[in-house]
């Protein structure tokens, strides 16, 4: 990988390698498997304090830059995806505190990040896509609480979260800008998780509904103002597509790492079949792809680091390395053969991780309008 | 020690239950090749309580002569205390090289030695040769027996080394030598460490250095109730159960049955290999073995490199019909 | 409780050493890591530091400059201090050179420190040469006792009570202290370095031991010159020739083939 990044940033990156490797590739099929969230695995990765790579240095965070914090992530989309995406979400969980909330909120979750904890982000519902203005969660003012009801859905984290940040309502006249944004703890009464998703792909990732009965939070609860809710969930997935879409690039980088391996390998007319240049051009066209969509990343995060605006160039991300995520895995797939259908072989996975990428935190339809925006202007 | 003031051989005799150990045993051989280059002799050294039988065996395997050191002293084996009153026999003896099997207690031995000599030892030596001026050369594994590499010491003496069992075979044929027993008692100050109880974990004792025959699995096995495979084939042929690293971690048969570089080093005349990938590791351990048979489904794996028969497949498919197979011959013979 | 680790940098065991051109095994672009069984032996230490909740674990490695790297990934899993003895003085030097090396430098840190090595540990053999003597030898050198193979170990009035792995099961060994222990693998694995712990073990000081701490008698060991153990030449092993390969329609005509094979060759 071609990201330029800090020496401590290489250093760490073998550590990573390292626990991805030993702990976190091979653990994951068996977990791809069943679908079950793999606990043990988080466990280990708290202890290694990878939960807490993107917290900031002020509020207990490593304090590096955001393409170093790449780097380490693509590594774990490499090992496994929804594994990354675990880890990515809870950084997304965390955002529109760090881009919204007073001090005392942020460093609330920060320390519940720091201490192990998982945060999620809450604004999908059944019936409210990429149109979120059409949401019916609520939250009503009662003294100094607000009382939240309704549903959300395909929440990744949703069931193991320590806190979420929950988009409601608090005045429906007004369309997405009577949309206001909570943080909401774990066993707060009233919260819970609902139905949980049994996954095409990203199987190590948890994605519930979160339900909410009369979740009474005290006002302080409340990140920025009424009304607010919106603005800061998209300023939350402007920043998390670069993120979402370094996973991506994880998962295409696999698919090449794993096509060079086995073409090497695998003999056919007396000769390992990566010798035909045909194969030989495919893996380039994958290369150039999946450096493409990391420089991408790198751009959104170095624009984001400088203060500069990042909202076009994280979706032109976003958008790309999912596309090419589901392209180079297939590629990956078809380099193995009959071989990469099968689940004995690990690129198969890596087709069924990457589709998700094209649909979620803004699917690549919205990703177009935003860029379309952004570009022409309004 | 003046390399001109010694001459000769010694060889140290590791004992288990009474009995030399069978590294022990071939170390005799290039003892004799180094005593007959030198036109000397091989003194062995035996130490213990009631190991007079040993020593009379050692006697007909090849030493010329026996030096039993037999005392409920040495009832229980002490690095400490061993390794002193092999010092002794050197001092006396002078012996140009020591010979020492490269079992866990003669690799602690050996670097004993060669401090109290200011000498220096050879480990897991896998072959010797002599050059010009008739210094040992010993021949070594480095890099998880990836590379090889001579090395020889010119000047100290005794050059010591410990010799990894299958290396050489015991001698067929041998002169007759002579027992002599010697009171010789480790120096006071020298005991720093003791064994306080030795505890046996493994049910069984595995005789895998021994053994004509070694049926091992790996992870290609799958599950352990698979692995039961590999035992049952094992027990057909009487042979003894090998396992590789990772069958061990994942607990499908005690550490004692690992074949490899971090286990025993093997030379039957049969290896079926089960489920073997062939890391290095592991290969390094086998590679002395007559006739290696080995089932994998990668046609690639490395274990076919060393293969004498190579089946590709399904070893839980394969390992059944050979089962049935080799029990109709036997049943016939 | 003070703890010395002796620290090998090796060339990662996990990638297969070949010869180089230069008749040299070709270990230059191969990553350094510490040698695996000493890592086994930080862990060991640090799990006992933090059982005791008290003592200082410092680590030293003889070997080239680029071994620092090796030396701060230590600092950040357990190791409190570091030092690295780098000489050209040192280099080529036999394990009795090492272990005089290490002994010299021992006594320094221990001069300079005004503090006394309770425990010495080191991997049982590293990786690479695989020789087994390291501990055994320092362990005479600095007049202590020596427990090899441990897999766990304690402390009490009494000195050290060591668990030696055997090939059967185990032995409890007990010793006085200061003592050496070589540690082999135990049932749990060395921790990962946590994220903060490796970016803080990165600014730590490592201090450097250079052949001026060195009494006359390691002066008389170090280095190659003074090598008793003389390493001639180093190659690949003869590679076994690979025999034939079956693979029928079936794994039951294999298994058929092979046997009948094996009967020929009258192995069974």
């Amino acid at each position: 990988m071609s990201y330029i990044i800090s020496e401590e940033a290489q250093d760490l990156l073998k550590d990573v390698h390292d626990f991805c490797e030993k702990e976190v590739k091979e653990q994951c099929k068996d977990y791809d498997k069943s679908g079950e969230w793999p606990k043990e695995i988080y466990d280990k990765a708290i202890d290694m304090q990878l939960q807490s790579l993107e917290i900031p240095e002020e509020y207990g965070g490593p304090g590096l830059s955001r393409v170093d914090v790449a780097a380490l992530i693509e590594e774990m989309a490499i090992a496994d995806a929804g594994f990354a995406m675990t880890i990515s979400a809870s950084g997304l969980g965390t955002k529109p505190v760090l881009i919204a909330g007073n001090e005392e909120q942020k460093q609330r979750v920060c320390d519940i990040i720091v201490n192990g904890g998982f945060g999620a982000f809450a604004l999908t519902e059944p019936g409210a896509g990429s149109d979120a203005g059409a949401g019916t969660t609520t939250a009503v003012r009662d003294g100094d609480e607000y009382v939240l009801n309704g549903r959300k859905c395909f929440i990744t984290n949703g069931g193991i979260a320590d806190f979420y940040c929950i988009t409601a309502m608090t005045d429906k006249s007004k369309g997405v800008k009577g949309i206001s944004m909570f943080l909401v703890e774990k066993g707060t009464p009233g919260l819970s998780a609902g139905h949980e998703e049994d996954k095409l792909g990203i199987r190590t990732s948890n994605t519930t509904d979160v339900v909410l009965e009369d979740v009474r939070v005290p006002a302080e609860n409340l990140l920025g103002k009424e009304g607010e809710g919106f603005k800061i969930a998209m300023q939350t997935l402007d920043q998390a597509r670069a993120w979402v879409a370094c996973v991506a690039t994880g998962i295409a980088q696999r698919g090449i790492n794993e096509a060079i391996a086995y073409g090497k390998e695998r003999i056919q007319f007396g000769k390992p079949i990566i010798r035909n240049q045909a194969l030989q051009f495919k893996i380039a066209d994958m290369d150039i792809k999946t450096e493409t969509a990391r420089q991408m990343v790198a751009n959104a995060l170095t624009r984001m680091d400088t203060g500069l605006p990042y909202g076009r160039e994280a979706a032109i991300a976003k958008c790309y390395a999912g596309d090419i995520a589901m392209d180079v895995a297939s590629e990956a797939i078809q380099m193995f053969g009959g071989y990469g259908y099968s689940r004995d072989y690990p690129v198969e996975k890596l087709l069924r991780d990457a589709k998700i990428f094209q649909i979620f935190e803004g699917t690549n339809e919205v990703m177009h309008i935003v860029i379309a925006n952004h570009t022409i202007g309004r | 020690m003046n390399k001109q003031d010694t001459k000769g051989v010694l060889v140290y005799i590791e004992t288990a239950g009474g009995a030399p150990v069978k590294v022990s045993e071939e170390i005799l051989e290039p003892a004799r090749q180094i005593a007959a280059k030198s036109g000397s002799d091989v003194t062995a050294v035996v130490i213990g309580e009631n190991i007079g039988d040993a020593a009379a065996q050692i006697a007909e395997k090849g030493a010329d002569t026996v030096i039993a050191i037999d005392s409920p002293d040495y009832k229980d084996y002490n690095l400490d205390a061993y390794a002193d009153v092999l010092r002794q026999v050197i001092d006396d003896v002078k012996p140009e090289a020591v010979l020492i099997g490269a079992t866990q207690d003669g690799k602690d031995i050996a670097p004993k030695l060669a401090a109290a000599f200011d000498s220096a030892s050879a480990s897991d030596v896998v072959g010797i040769d002599f050059d010009d001026d008739g210094n040992i050369i010993w021949t070594m594994p480095a890099y998880s027996g990836n590379i090889l590499y001579d090395a020889v010491i010119e000047e100290a003496r005794p050059q010591i080394g410990t010799i990894r069992s299958g290396t050489f075979k015991k001698l067929e044929e041998a002169p007759k030598g002579s027992v002599e027993s010697r009171d010789i008692k480790a120096a006071d100050d020298v005991i720093k460490a003791v064994i306080r109880d030795s505890v046996k974990e493994m049910a069984e004792s595995v005789n895998l250095e021994e053994a004509e025959i070694i049926v091992s699995g790996g992870r290609g096995m799958g599950t352990k109730e698979n692995f039961q495979q590999v035992v049952d084939l094992a027990q057909l042929l009487g042979g003894v159960v090998g396992a590789t690293r990772p069958a061990i971690e994942d607990g499908w048969i005690p550490r004692n049955h690992q074949v490899g570089q971090s286990g025993k080093i093997v030379a039957p005349k049969l290896y079926i290999a089960c489920g073997i990938s062939g890391a290095t590791q592991h290969l390094t351990g086998i590679v002395n073995s007559d006739y290696i048979v080995a089932i994998n489904k990668d046609e690639d794996a490395p274990i076919f490199e060393v293969a004498n028969i190579g089946i590709v497949g399904d070893v839980n498919k394969v390992l059944p019909v050979m089962f049935e197979e080799i029990k109709k011959i036997k049943e016939e013979a | 409780m003070n703890i010395l680790l002796c620290a090998k940098q090796v060339p990662d065991d996990a990638v297969e050493v070949s010869m180089g051109a230069d008749g040299k095994p070709a270990i230059d672009k191969i990553d350094k890591v510490v040698n695996a069984f000493d890592t086994y032996a930080l862990e060991m230490a640090a799990r006992f530091k933090e059982a005791a909740g008290e003592g200082e674990i410092t680590v030293l490695c003889v070997g080239p400059d680029d071994a620092k790297n090796g030396l701060k990934n230590c600092l950040a899993v357990g190791g409190d201090y570091a030092y690295l003895a780098s000489d050209e003085a040192f280099e080529g030097s036999d394990m009795q050179g090492i272990a005089s090396i290490l002994k010299d430098a021992i006594r320094k840190i221990e001069a300079d420190k005004g503090i006394a090595f309770d425990i010495v540990c080191t991997g049982k053999e590293a990786t690479d040469m695989a020789l087994g003597q390291g501990g055994i030898l320092l362990a005479d050198k600095l007049g202590t006792g020596v427990i090899t193979n441990v897999i766990a170990f304690d402390t009490d009035e009494n000195g050290v009570s060591a668990k030696q792995e055997t090939e059967e099961g185990y032995r409890t060994v007990a010793a006085d202290l200061p003592v050496v222990l070589t540690i082999s693998k135990p049932d749990y694995d060395p921790r990962f370095p946590k994220i903060k712990a490796k970016l803080a073990a990165r600014k730590k000081p490592i201090e450097a031991v250079a052949a001026d701490a060195l009494s006359d008698e390691g002066k008389a060991a170090a280095g190659e010159g003074n090598a008793k153990l003389k390493i001639l030449r180093s190659y690949e092993p003869p590679k076994k020739e690979s025999g034939v390969k079956i693979q029928e329609e079936s794994d039951e005509d294999s298994a058929l083939a092979a046997v009948k094979m094996m009967t020929e060759a009258k192995v069974l």
